[in-house]
């Protein structure tokens, strides 16, 4: 196994691991914060891997700079990228928003516990 | 109970996810004649834009970024409606350690070179890594600093959020100028230039200067909405 | 003309910015101008749809690139139909909330409404593009546009309602997202129509994994079964109106991206027998539950899932007729649902808890709503000789065709759970005394609020009557989505804009 499929393994591994930590603390977790920080893991671990399918063996950033304009070959994907900065900005507006309700929970519950909040029938 | 089946449920997850990424035809079956080459091709012989990702996100799929953009606004503005209280008490906010003088001055000293070095990453988006949305939020950070050194520190709302809707009407307006002197919405109707200059790329620049406006308005108002909230 | 496709998304989106700015100078205007944006989407993409009935299928390419490279607009029979009826509906569910949040204050109206306008336009993008990831962006704007609207009223419970919402609306975006990279990662591509034309080199194992993650995707959306848990508290703690907004609007455009998906980009045989699975567990869990309810919104909500449930099945037969079935049936439920919604929110806009026992002999002091909810609710229960029978035959042949003699039976005796409800709520509402101590005081409906529900009425009296009136068009639409091939050909060779 050379050092490239290493490295690819390392990090569709992490990325896997990171998205099953942020779903465990989304599913067991009491706090409400709590959960919201699994979500930023979750988006994290996601954002991981797009960037990770980009990857070309041996690959160099996607910038043109002086003189190098028959880099093309050995560029990395762009798109991945591009797709990530849309995804970590979404992610951003989902936890502001959920933050922002979580504040107003706590105005009226005085508490973050799910398990005291629950007046909603599933 | 609960914790076994939830550690059950993610086993099974973790092991269609690790079958399905860790083998190895996930690299073998891929085919990597996508849109990836037409993309970095264009980028240097029509857009003349040094940064192919700058390229995808603002022209290629530009229509995207207005999403975003639009995704942000929405989250400013659930934010100020979801804590919307009747009487707003704006300019008092509870600071449990009020911060030392050494924090204040040097808070003082790097706020100018924290707003320059935004200014540069959106304004050089097109040419080196960082744009709009990193520029933006580098400016936020430096009105983050500012905020949480100086208790009176205070940002007109309305001031922002004038920023914020002009550079988005801009956005748009630049969209149906595209519409109208190019033939399609958000197309690159200005001239390219030559490929490292500054003002190279047409309309790919002033678009993402754009977005660092916006971007750096709208999580001013939000850092700033979230720390004048009382619990 | 008036426009092309793309203004259907830039207009809303410029008005949504330029709002705050004229507010500050003149306050009417946040009323006034969301009302003009969507009556001129609704016009808009009328003539469009008008249009392309003519001279075929329309491809608007965005940035100037060719559909596999750029973003692409596709307005065809199928799409301009769901686009044309979400954006009359916006303008209803406008219409009735123009005087309805005279009573909040300036700043809440004016987030109130570039909610309720950027909930439209997104829809009315998921529907339109042909890009995956663009349709995540979609998604992504109706959810939190969605969020807000349900957390717009300051009750203990609409957060909760809300922050329910968000973990499920959060937790599938993610998995449409990996089933994005996936997807990419196998095919370099995001173009809807260059997927679906070379699904085949995909790995098998690939296809299943990724179509699994974007039933789960697309399901908090289309409201399938184990994914509808935040539906019944969004629609009781929201405003009245919006509850009328996502079953009429929202809902749509969850179906149309699955079947979207299910039909074009995973073409193969196998999942529409998924589909009826879904559809008929979602039917079956959620009729029963409503029968349960003793909220009205909550039971409204059920219904609505259970509709949903049928329009799946409908589609899942995967034959023309079930197709035609399910699209007369999506159309009767985005005309019926808003308004029993909007008129249920009349007769209980006095009660926060809106159980029904509190609209006992409403009749005797609202007669007209009153008539109004029981026609909605006669119409939705497939009697004829409203609109809802029709749809509901044309369900019953389709499966007869097929000898689906299970679906035949389930769908007769989920009517008749149906019509049991919808009575039940009926016979309190005409046959009950009015009694002060258990009904809530009568509020008299405003003029614009009563001018929707008459619209609404009229549409389902027009098409109880003269069901020509519309198969015609959704006949096309049917073809349009059976035909894989000839929507490839549009999109990635004949990409040219035939407007200029």
């Amino acid at each position: 196994m050379d050092t490239a499929e290493l490295i690819r393994l390392g990090v569709y591994g992490t990325s896997i691991l990171l998205i099953l930590i942020g779903l465990y603390a989304v599913l067991t977790k009491k706090s409400l914060i709590k959960i919201i920080i699994g979500l930023s893991i979750i988006d994290g671990g996601i954002h991981l891997l797009l960037i990770g399918i980009g990857y070309v063996k041996g690959g160099t950033a996607p910038i043109f700079s002086p003189g190098s304009e028959d880099a093309v070959a050995r560029m990395v994907d762009p798109v991945p990228q591009a797709l990530v900065l849309t995804a970590i900005v979404i992610g951003f507006g989902v936890t502001a928003v959920a933050l922002s309700l979580i504040i107003r929970l706590y105005r009226h519950h005085n508490t973050l516990n799910i398990d005291e909040i629950k007046n909603l029938k599933w | 109970m609960k914790k076994a089946i939830v550690i059950f449920f993610l086993a099974v997850f973790g092991y269609f996810m690790a079958i399905t990424f860790l083998s190895p035809e996930f690299e073998a079956d891929r085919n990597r004649n996508g849109v990836k080459d037409f993309y970095l091709e264009k980028t240097v012989s029509d857009l003349k834009t040094a940064n192919t990702v700058t390229a995808i996100v603002v022209n290629f799929r530009g229509f995207d970024t207005l999403g975003e953009v639009t995704v942000l606004f929405l989250a400013a503005t659930a934010l100020g409606s979801i804590l919307f209280k009747k009487r707003h008490h704006i300019g008092e906010r509870t600071v449990l350690y009020p911060a030392s003088t050494i924090v204040g001055s040097g808070a003082k000293l790097i706020f100018p070179a924290i707003i320059l070095l935004g200014a540069y990453v959106f304004i050089h988006g097109h040419l080196t890594p960082g744009g709009g949305f990193q520029g933006g939020t580098i400016i936020a950070t430096g009105f983050l600093l500012m905020l949480i050194s100086y208790r009176n520190f205070s940002i007109s709302h309305n001031i922002l959020s004038v920023i914020e809707s002009l550079a988005g009407i801009l956005f748009v307006v630049f969209g149906f100028m595209g519409l109208i002197y190019g033939g399609s919405f958000l197309e690159n109707f200005m001239g390219t230039g030559i490929l490292n200059d500054l003002f190279s790329g047409g309309v790919i620049p002033v678009i993402y200067i754009l977005v660092g406006f916006k971007v750096a308005a709208e999580l001013t108002g939000l850092i700033y909405t979230i720390l004048h909230e009382k619990g | 003309m008036v426009g092309t496709p793309v203004f259907l998304i830039a207009i809303p989106l410029l008005a949504a910015f330029l709002i705050p700015l004229i507010g500050m100078i003149w306050k009417e205007s946040v009323r006034i101008i969301p009302g003009l944006v969507l009556a001129y989407m609704t016009v808009l993409s009328a003539s469009l749809y008008l249009f392309i009935l003519e001279n075929g299928t329309y491809v608007e390419t965005i940035a100037g690139w060719q559909a596999p490279w750029g973003i692409d607009l596709v307005f065809s029979p199928l799409t301009g139909l769901l686009a044309t009826i979400m954006t009359f509906m916006g303008f209803i569910v406008w219409l009735y909330s123009y005087r309805f949040k005279s009573n909040v204050e300036f700043e809440a109206a004016k987030k109130y409404f570039i909610f309720l306008m950027l909930l439209v336009a997104g829809s009315v993008g998921i529907v339109i593009t042909g890009d995956i990831f663009n349709q995540f962006v979609f998604i992504e704007i109706v959810g939190i546009s969605a969020y807000a609207l349900t957390a717009f009223y300051t009750g203990r419970n609409s957060a909760e309602a809300a922050f329910k919402y968000l973990i499920m609306g959060s937790l599938s975006a993610s998995a449409l997202l990996i089933a994005i990279i996936i997807v990419y990662a196998q095919l370099g591509t995001l173009n809807m129509a260059e997927i679906a034309a070379n699904i085949d080199q995909m790995n098998v194992h690939y296809r299943i994994i990724a179509m699994i993650f974007f039933i789960i995707g697309i399901g908090v959306e289309a409201e399938i079964f184990p994914l509808n848990g935040w539906a019944p508290d969004a629609y009781t703690e929201a405003p009245g109106p919006v509850g009328g907004a996502f079953s009429g609007i929202v809902v749509k455009a969850g179906i149309y991206a699955m079947v979207r998906m299910m039909f074009t980009l995973f073409d193969i045989s196998g999942p529409m027998k998924i589909l009826i699975v879904i559809g008929l567990v979602t039917l079956i869990v959620a009729e029963t539950s409503a029968l349960r309810q003793e909220k009205l919104k909550r039971m409204l909500a059920y219904s609505s899932i259970g509709q949903m449930g049928l329009v799946l099945v409908a589609f899942g037969m995967g034959t023309k007729a079930g197709v035609f079935a399910a699209l007369f049936l999506m159309l009767n439920h985005a005309i019926i649902k808003p308004l029993l919604f909007l008129s249920g929110s009349f007769l209980t806009f006095n009660t926060t808890e809106k159980y029904i026992s509190q609209i006992t002999g409403m009749a005797k002091k609202m007669p007209v709503v009153s008539v109004l909810f029981a026609l909605g609710a006669l119409a939705i229960s497939g009697l004829p000789p409203f609109s809802g029978f029709w749809s509901k035959l044309s369900v019953l042949t389709a499966a007869a065709d097929e000898n689906l003699m299970l679906i035949i039976a389930l769908v007769l005796i989920i009517s008749v759970i149906e019509i049991v409800y919808y009575f039940r709520v009926i016979n309190r509402l005409f046959f009950f005394e009015y009694d002060e101590s258990v009904s809530v005081k009568p509020h008299k409906p405003g003029f614009n609020g009563m001018i929707a529900l008459f619209i609404l009425a009229g549409l389902i009296l027009l098409i109880g009557f003269y069901p020509a009136s519309v198969t015609g068009y959704l006949d096309l639409a049917a073809d349009d989505l059976l035909n894989t091939h000839q929507y490839i050909d549009k999109v990635l060779q004949l990409g040219q804009s035939i407007i200029q």
